[in-house]
């Protein structure tokens, strides 16, 4: 902005010098008056003061000069500029009256009367300060006089400027510790009822000491419109800053006071030089602050979606953590901040009580006003008005202001098009969808594509993918985006950021995924608008690079152990959204078409039906790959050799995607990011194309069915559900049937135990996991004799009579009778049963229910799929709120709809299992029986063999 | 090992006393760790506890030092040279244990099943 106006602002700067001259004259004629008053006071009250005064020259010098440090730090540390400035003017305030507050003598001066020790000397400063103090202890019988004089702020507002302020502020605040706590009650003040002041003074000492520059376009905009742009209480997160700043400085001079803890690790980190972990953990309260402030923004992100940024820097809690001085540029917030901070610094502070915060049309006007500054800072307001707060969303719709700001971010200066942006990221943002419509309807997205291609600044990058991922949101929105936007977004964000290069350099090593705020947001965008059906899926699937880009960034995530972020999941979403149906949707899928089984016959007849089909249709393979031939035994599965390396959309099935799904599986702990990854799998075996079978045994041969089998343990019910559901899919492989049968199935069974645990104990797992783990249980129970009897060994009997008999939930008292009866179909097994004391009628209640079931079973599913996705949106949400309260307010609303979205792609994964589920024989036929061909012994190796390395080090 | 914040915690531990093998230019102990609060807690195979992520003993090499010392395999590691190690990322752990200047390693640990082995591996140290 400074640049933009550079005219305007040298006028209007040398104005305010002119005024501030001014008031430097006023400001002295008072403080000589102050001090006058203040000499008599003293000499009034002098035997108290003197004995205090003697005391502050020995004991209490060194308290109140830490207390100083401190404090001196808070407002200063901005810039050690801002303090030197400040000093000399203290020190005019002790010694002499004309002195001129920037001569640096002055300062000498003060040293040499103050005749400190050498060790003061170094920090000339503070110990001018620290003089200051003693002096003001002396002057704080004048506390009638001095306080009244601090509240006498506002009377005598037209004069009060700066430098009387700060001799406020220094004279008032380092007093003692009495004038301290008053201090820190004032920065206290902001939420308190009189949030005007309270900032000021955190203002002050900076806008003084630092940077009259900046004054100038902004007091222009306020002179021109007239209006303050602070005024809302959370926009001053200066208000607090004494806190958080002196936060920052207090560890270098307390550090191992606070905690045991503290000193522990940071004697650890002291001698531990090569433990970078500790670093930024235990390095300074302060960094920790800003950090802990991007971690819960991170986290708010994570859980919450779409676009809690905003949220992030303008929340109440943190406004210290705001660290407008450790982020000045993040974020939407940060450019109002400035606009609060600085506007009082510059010389209006004071005089603004006059002044009214404008009105919301007025605000809507000015994004009118000729002069872009004011257009700018009418949109920075905006978005801070708009912050978490849907009534002025909806009346900016109202009138008529979000085409307003659609047409600024063609304006062309930065500074506006940035505002514009933010504020509109935040208009965008909220469960409200007719917002996202409107920005929609005036141009919006091309307008921010627009804008995203000419942007070279990351800031303005990260506010555009922000404003597009929470448009994405919307359904009619999404392929909206697409048209308008998935090439960009593609190429200037996901491709550039993933580290994918098309023709890598072959000296190089590849290049790794960077996890920055705007591949987030991109991410988070794409993610979101993939799950708009066929269509979406498959113009993302064809958009030239974005497959290759999102692999190659999860690939990098994985080999730098890095699996847990956001930006990750977002990448596998995407690629599980664009795994759905890949067998029905690529084009050229049915050249790799397996024959439909027909529906009577024997699993192992159909195998033999598919993989000769599989082999026929070898010689029919797409072009650029080479018909592989399909060994017929299946446990030497070859894959199909290809002569060109498959890229685009092809990569998403190709067998070598197992591996990497399957490391993301053992690797993240992001539940979303597992429940992906496990959906990924789960959506690449299903189907009956060639691929799908080279799928399932891929996974068999990398070890990754006890990876899943151990998900089973996941305490997350949503991981738990798309683990089941892969491995009913899986077993669609024979052998994968036996392995899953033998493996998974006490985890499966234990899994039914918990959902009948009482709800209260947590372990309980919603309707439709319940009912996945059954229906997975009946794939592998069926045609498999083995995996029935492994079923009664894990005591799953009762547990599935239990059920059929407790369960309030119909689906799942007919998924498990629908198990029991197809227990029972085994004559072998009945002796065994009916010796545990089981009798038919067990089995027969369930085939009660058989009768309307068997037309039931493909209509379960059926009924599955849509109320997943209502019952999912309240589950969804109360569980968000769980895991992220801060965000109660807004971002829930994204993650609904995020969640819904997802959701209903995985209820589309589900019709996918029903899909399958047709593939499957009929469930009538007899089993084969499997005896010779269970390598049981061996299994137990592979099992053994790959459950996940425990992470460990030898020392 | 679970327990409830703001209860005193038992745990029947022992003293682990390890020196150091010189192996060339490194010291080993002879043993590996598994865990910390970094790890997921399925890396954890000794404990039941899914929100245990001490750091645990997962193998011990033949004849090294640590088997002589008596660890186990299972093993938690309490303390180390009076560290509390019940809360440190695996990184941390392994750094401590493997810091150059300390010749000899006082381990505090707690059997899986140390209520009923408690006293038959007492440990040199004791």
């Amino acid at each position: 902005m400074e640049d933009c106006d550079v005219h305007s602002a040298a006028s209007i700067l040398a104005s305010v010098k002119e005024q501030e001259a001014r008031f430097e004259r006023l400001t002295r004629a008072l403080e000589q008056e102050r001090r006058h008053v203040a000499l008599q006071l003293e000499c009034a009250q002098q035997p108290v003061v003197g004995s205090s005064g003697m005391v502050g020259n020995g004991q209490p010098v060194p308290m109140a000069w830490q207390q100083l440090v401190l404090q001196e730090q808070s407002p200063g540390s901005q810039a050690s500029l801002a303090t030197m400035p400040e000093a000399p003017e203290v020190l005019e305030e002790t010694v002499t009256v004309e002195e001129d507050p920037g001569t640096p003598t002055s300062h000498i001066s003060i040293i040499t009367s103050e005749d400190g020790t050498t060790r003061r000397t170094e920090t000339k400063v503070t110990k001018t300060v620290k003089t200051v103090t003693t002096r003001t202890v002396r002057q704080v019988p004048l506390g009638p006089d001095g306080l009244p004089l601090l509240d006498g702020g506002s009377p005598l507002g037209p004069f009060a400027d700066g430098p009387l302020d700060r001799h406020f502020l220094r004279g008032g605040g380092p007093a003692a510790t009495l004038s301290r706590a008053y201090l820190s009650s004032r920065s206290g003040f902001p939420e308190g009822p009189e949030p005007r002041d309270g900032p000021n003074y955190g203002s002050l000492s900076r806008g003084l000491g630092g940077r009259p520059p900046h004054a100038g376009p902004l007091s222009m905009g306020l002179g021109d419109g007239c209006f303050t742009l602070p005024g809302r209480r959370e926009a001053f997160p200066m208000g607090p800053e004494p806190g958080p700043t002196s936060g920052r400085s207090l560890p270098e001079r307390f550090q191992a006071e606070p905690y045991g803890l503290e000193d522990d690790t940071r004697s650890l980190a002291a001698d531990d030089e090569g433990a970078p972990d500790l670093e930024p953990e235990y390095g300074t309260v302060a960094r920790r602050r800003p950090e802990c402030g991007r971690g819960l923004r991170a986290r708010a992100y994570e859980d919450t979606a779409n676009d809690s940024g905003e949220l992030m820097e303008e929340r109440p809690p943190f406004p210290a953590a705001t660290a407008p001085l450790a982020q000045p540029e993040q974020g939407s917030l940060g450019s109002l901040d400035r606009v609060v901070r600085r506007s009082p610094s510059v010389d209006s502070a004071r005089k603004e009580p006059r002044w009214r915060d404008p009105e919301l049309p007025e605000v809507l006007a000015m994004l009118r006003h000729p002069v872009d500054p004011v257009k700018a800072n009418a949109a920075a307001y905006l978005q801070h008005l708009c912050f978490e707060n849907e009534g002025i969303k909806r009346r900016v719709r109202q009138l008529r202001g979000l085409p307003l700001l659609v047409a600024l971010l063609d304006h062309p200066r930065a500074e506006v098009r940035r505002r514009a942006c933010g504020a509109l990221r935040n208009l965008s943002y909220g469960r409200d969808t007719d917002n996202k419509a409107a920005i929609r309807d005036c141009g919006g997205v091309p307008a921010l594509v627009r804008l995203l291609r000419a942007a070279r600044d990351n800031e303005v990058r990260e506010l555009v993918t922000g404003t597009l991922w929470n448009l994405s949101s919307y359904e009619p929105l999404k392929m909206v985006i697409i048209d308008h936007g998935l090439q960009t977004l593609t190429h200037e964000v996901i491709v550039p950021h993933s580290g994918w290069e098309r023709e890598p350099n072959e000296d190089s090593k590849p290049r790794d995924a960077e996890w920055t705020t705007v591949f987030k947001n991109t991410s988070g965008c794409l993610r979101n608008v993939s799950s708009d059906g066929v269509e979406a899926r498959r113009r993302l699937r064809e958009c030239d690079g974005l497959v290759d880009a999102l692999l190659h960034a999860l690939q990098s995530a994985v080999g730098r152990k890095d699996t847990d972020n956001k930006s990750v999941e977002n990448c596998v979403c995407i690629m599980r959204n664009l795994s759905y149906h890949v067998h029905k949707e690529v084009p050229g899928a049915d050249r790799y078409q397996e024959a439909e089984p027909g529906p009577p016959g024997s699993a192992a007849g159909s195998q033999r039906r598919k993989r000769d089909d599989a082999s026929c249709f070898g010689g029919k393979k797409a072009k650029g790959k080479k018909g592989g031939e399909m060994d017929q035994n299946f446990d030497t599965l070859d894959l199909p050799k290809r002569t060109g390396a498959a890229e685009g959309f092809e990569l998403l099935y190709q067998p070598e995607v197992v591996r990497l799904y399957l490391s993301l599986l053992t690797e993240s702990r992001n539940f979303n990011t597992l429940e992906a990854a496990a959906g990924a799998l789960q959506n690449l075996s299903a189907g009956n194309w060639m691929w799908a079978t080279y799928i399932r045994a891929s996974v068999r041969k990398e070890r990754g069915l006890p990876v899943l089998v151990e998900l089973l343990q996941s305490e997350t019910d949503k991981v738990v559900r798309a683990v089941a559901i892969a491995l009913r899919n899986l077993s669609l492989d024979l052998r994968n049937k036996d392995l899953i049968g033998s493996y998974a199935m006490a985890e499966l069974v234990r899994n039914l135990r918990n959902a009948q645990a009482p709800a209260h104990l947590g372990a309980r797992l919603e309707e439709d996991t319940v009912v996945a783990i059954l229906n997975t249980i009946h794939e592998i129970v069926s045609d498999s004799l083995d995996n029935a009897r492994s079923l009664l060994q894990a005591q799953g009997v009762p547990t599935l009579v239990a059920l059929v008999a407790s369960s309030l939930s119909v689906r799942e008292a007919k998924a498990a009778s629908h198990v029991l009866q197809a227990v029972w179909s085994y004559k072998e097994l009945r002796g065994a049963l009916q010796r545990d004391g089981w009798t038919k009628a067990r089995f027969q209640s369930a085939s009660m229910a058989k009768g309307p079931k068997g037309a039931l079973s493909p209509g379960c599913f059926d009924d599955s799929t849509l109320p997943l996705v209502d019952k999912n949106l309240d589950g969804e949400k109360s569980a968000s709120r769980d895991v992220v309260p801060m965000d109660a307010l807004g971002p829930d609303g994204y993650t609904t709809l995020e969640r819904r979205e997802r959701r209903a792609l995985g209820s589309d994964s589900i019709g996918e299992a029903s899909e399958t589920e047709l593939l499957k024989p009929d469930p009538g036929r007899k089993a084969t029986p499997t005896g010779p061909s269970r390598p049981s012994v061996r299994l137990v190796d592979a099992v053994g063999d790959a459950k996940p390395q425990p992470v460990d080090s030898w020392v | 090992m679970s327990y409830i914040p703001g209860q005193q915690v038992t745990a029947i531990v022992q003293r682990v006393e390890i020196h150091k093998l010189c192996r060339g230019e490194i010291l080993i102990l002879g043993f590996s760790i598994g865990g910390g609060i970094d790890q997921h807690h399925s890396q954890n195979p000794f404990s039941e506890d899914t929100t245990d992520k001490g750091i645990y003993v997962t193998r011990v090499s033949e004849g090294g030092p640590a088997e002589i010392s008596g660890l186990q395999i299972g093993d938690k590691i309490m303390q180390l040279n009076c560290w509390d190690m019940t809360m440190v990322t695996h990184d941390q752990a392994r750094k401590r244990l493997t810091k150059r200047s300390e010749e000899v390693v006082r381990l505090l640990v707690t059997a899986v099943s140390a209520e009923g082995c408690a006293a038959v591996h007492q440990s040199p140290g004791e």
